[in-house]
């Protein structure tokens, strides 16, 4: 059992990571971290990469449905109007990537205000499918607009460079994808430490309470979807300097639905939950194939046959996080945490 | 108590290198890649290309393989989803020396395109005809089995300057990339044949109502409308209102949307529906095609014409291999696209029914045909045409 961890000043009790094993934890998944890249596979790297830029997108759409509470299925459009945003500046205008990136975010931000709006007027469902709207509009002009989308055919996106060095390599891009998610996770959860998160948080549990208290909701909630947005954006120019083309169809409506279902098998308004359902979103389906291979030897032409009992089992596997885990993965890793933390007493 | 000593250590290395030396030698095989939408909606056509694929590597691996070596296709399925289709090729082609790629998607395509460049050790063919990857200068490496979508559009408006010259011409295209890939191309050589496009359709994807459609068809009475950028839905609601409307347009429309078994699935509607065709169909008893005898004897139903582009795509890729391993020279992108651009009048077993070449990124032949609805099946009603000749 952790004892001793009185706090002095408040400073010291809000503070990130308030106790011994956390500072120790965090070390070791930094070290982790730095050491991934040298010990996987391009196949993993991949992955690794993806799930991370998953979990940017996640973190955003987190803060938007999980800490204020608006439910959002254009998570994925604001992705593309990053990723089309980074791909015109590197195509045009030929800036740095760096300068791209932020770019990308504080477009898809300005959008995300503008489709925010309705939040002051409607919630939960109708909130949801106003997003709808919005993501088909967008959609729309990526087809159209083909100046700066290139319409149907798309954008192919130079790789991005740093110091005259193409990163083309999932080695060469991790080191630029996962410092910045870093960045992005710590942001998320220092942003929960401010007035502004707390004023999120407010929103979701009452908004007329939190009104009565002093919060104007016009600025807050349209604040949440700019920050939302903004993540989505950066999110999605990552995207766009990992997979180098960007089409109307590498955003679809069903990558909102992943991106909503990632926050919600993982622990909606929780930082760790959003990035266990980025990786369980992203992961499971991969780890699902070599449960597939180990069959393999005992069944001919396995993959074929057992090709849609992954994707049942993986349907199967949310199903049963929902029912069996209703805060999502974040409240298993909750239950560890206070097993060690309360040991040798029960929980 | 047993203790491992230096001695008995080397020795344990030594027996297992001993014992996994013939394992090793044996392993030496020629490994194709493929990433194939066993699952989504893509999926009708992935299991088939799976088929077609697989079995044209037994039957080769019966005969010898290839210098004594045996073909193995390592796949794995895709959803047909592009990051997924990435996630299988880094999979295969971390564990596998893999130089021949099949891929299901144009979106792939392009995606894997710059890495296929770079790394320079392969050819990447697949389930994709974009007219963009039939560019040789800007894709050095990629392979299409059968005419790009432009082509067989092209192939179409041949047979229709054959037929009836100076005819009107309607386009009906999907609003997708795949949908509007061949738009320009065909406005071009509509022209060049003295062909008359007078009217120009993009229906939105998915769309199920094209009763709008099919009056601006009325207005226009085009001699023929050509669809592409569909599989299927909406073509038989298009056919049957068009139909109902006294119109006397005659229906086309490409690889996708020509399988013979869907059309029969359709029913009366689907009567004189006709569309270009690079391979022949699994019922074909043309005398001069044998290899499809030894398809009818492996699979003893009906195969989607899905299975024939893979039972093909197998057969060029390990041709260009047989070359390249011929001559001595090292499998790597380049040699193996010389390889197949060395192929001249090459008999395909009657897959094809005109001997091919590959002279760029594609192989431009293809035949158009008609369904029958009494006898439920696609009959030829034109030679086999190959562009440019």
């Amino acid at each position: 059992m952790i004892i001793g961890t009185a706090k002095e000043t408040y400073r010291a009790d809000a503070a990130l990571l308030t106790t011994r094993p956390q500072q120790t934890w965090t070390g070791v998944l930094a070290l982790v971290l730095i050491a991934l890249p040298f010990t996987l596979n391009d196949y993993w790297l991949y992955l690794v990469c993806l799930m991370t830029i998953n979990a940017v997108a996640a973190t955003g759409l987190n803060i938007l449905t999980g800490f204020t509470g608006l439910v959002s299925l254009g998570q994925a459009a604001f992705m593309a109007v990053g990723a089309y945003t980074v791909a015109w500046m590197e195509r045009d205008l030929g800036t740095p990537f760096p300068v791209n990136l932020v770019a990308g975010g504080l477009v898809a931000a300005g959008i995300g205000i503008v489709v925010g709006i309705p939040s002051l007027r409607v919630k939960g469902l109708y909130l949801a499918i106003a997003t709808i709207a919005a993501s088909f509009i967008l959609h729309f002009l990526f087809v159209h607009w083909e100046a700066v989308t290139g319409g149907n055919t798309g954008i192919n996106v130079a790789p991005a460079r740093i110091l005259g060095t193409e990163l083309v390599s999932y080695f060469g891009l991790y080191w630029i994808i996962m410092p910045i998610t870093v960045l992005m996770v710590l942001g998320a959860a220092n942003l929960f430490r401010t007035r502004i998160g707390r004023a999120f948080i407010a929103i979701r549990d009452r908004d007329i309470s939190a009104e009565v208290l002093g919060i104007p909701l016009l600025r807050y909630k349209l604040m949440s979807f700019a920050i939302a947005s903004f993540y989505a954006g950066v999110a999605g120019g990552l995207w766009a300097y990992f997979f180098r083309v960007i089409t109307p169809d590498s955003f679809p409506f069903m990558a909102s639905v992943f991106l909503l279902a990632a926050i919600i098998v993982g622990g909606m308004g929780t930082i760790i939950g959003a990035l266990l359902g980025a990786a369980f979103m992203t992961l499971v389906p991969e780890l699902l194939r070599f449960v597939m291979d180990w069959a393999s030897p005992w069944l001919p032409n396995a993959t074929v046959l057992l090709s849609p009992v992954r994707t049942i089992v993986f349907g199967l596997l949310i199903i049963g996080f929902l029912v069996f885990e209703p805060q999502g993965l974040a409240e298993i890793i909750q239950r560890v945490r206070r097993f060690f933390r309360l040991w040798p007493f029960r929980t | 108590m047993f203790r491992m000593t230096r001695r008995a250590a080397l020795g344990a290395v030594a027996g297992l290198t001993l014992a996994a030396g013939p394992a090793l030698a044996q392993e030496e095989e020629i490994v194709i890649g493929a990433s194939l939408p066993l699952t989504g909606v893509f999926a009708f056509a992935g299991v088939a290309i799976e088929s077609g694929l697989n079995d044209y590597i037994t039957l080769l691996n019966e005969e010898g393989g290839i210098d004594g070596k045996p073909v193995r296709l390592v796949y794995e399925d895709t959803g047909y989803k592009v990051e997924q289709s990435l996630a299988v090729f880094n999979k295969i082609t971390s564990s596998e020396d893999v130089h021949f790629y099949y891929g299901d998607s144009t979106g792939f395509a392009k995606t894997i395109g710059p890495e296929i460049e770079r790394s320079g050790d392969m050819v990447l063919a697949g389930a994709s005809f974009a007219t963009e990857l039939n560019d040789p200068e800007i894709h050095p490496h990629a392979f299409i089995t059968g005419p790009d979508y432009s082509e067989m559009v092209e192939i179409l408006l041949e047979y229709i300057a054959e037929e009836s010259p100076g005819a009107t011409v309607a386009m009906i295209n999907s609003d997708t990339e795949f949908g509007r890939d061949p738009i320009e191309r065909t406005k071009a050589k509509a022209e060049e044949l003295g062909l008359d496009i007078v009217l120009e359709i993009v229906t939105a994807p998915g769309a199920v109502d094209v009763s709008t459609e099919v009056l601006k068809l009325r207005r226009s009475r085009p001699d023929y409308a050509i669809f592409h950028g569909y599989v299927l839905a909406p073509l038989p609601e298009f056919i049957t209102q068009a139909k109902e409307l006294g119109l006397e347009t005659q229906f086309m429309g490409t690889f996708w949307s020509m399988d013979s078994k869907q059309w029969a699935d359709v029913g009366e509607a689907a009567d004189g529906y006709m569309g270009v065709m690079p391979y022949r169909y699994y019922h074909d008893t043309a005398e001069d095609a044998p290899m499809l005898d030894k398809i009818r004897e492996m699979r003893g139903v009906y195969q989607h014409s899905g299975y024939m582009q893979g039972f093909l795509s197998a057969m060029l890729m390990t041709e260009a291999t047989k070359r390249v391993m011929a001559s001595g020279e090292e499998l790597t992108g380049d040699t193996l696209k010389a390889a197949l651009n060395s192929i001249q009048d090459f008999d395909t077993g009657g897959i094809i029914g005109v001997p091919i070449s590959i002279p760029g990124n594609s192989v431009p032949v293809g035949r158009v045909y008609r369904f029958d609805a009494a006898a439920g099946e696609m009959m030829p009603v034109s030679d086999w045409i190959t562009l440019g000749d």
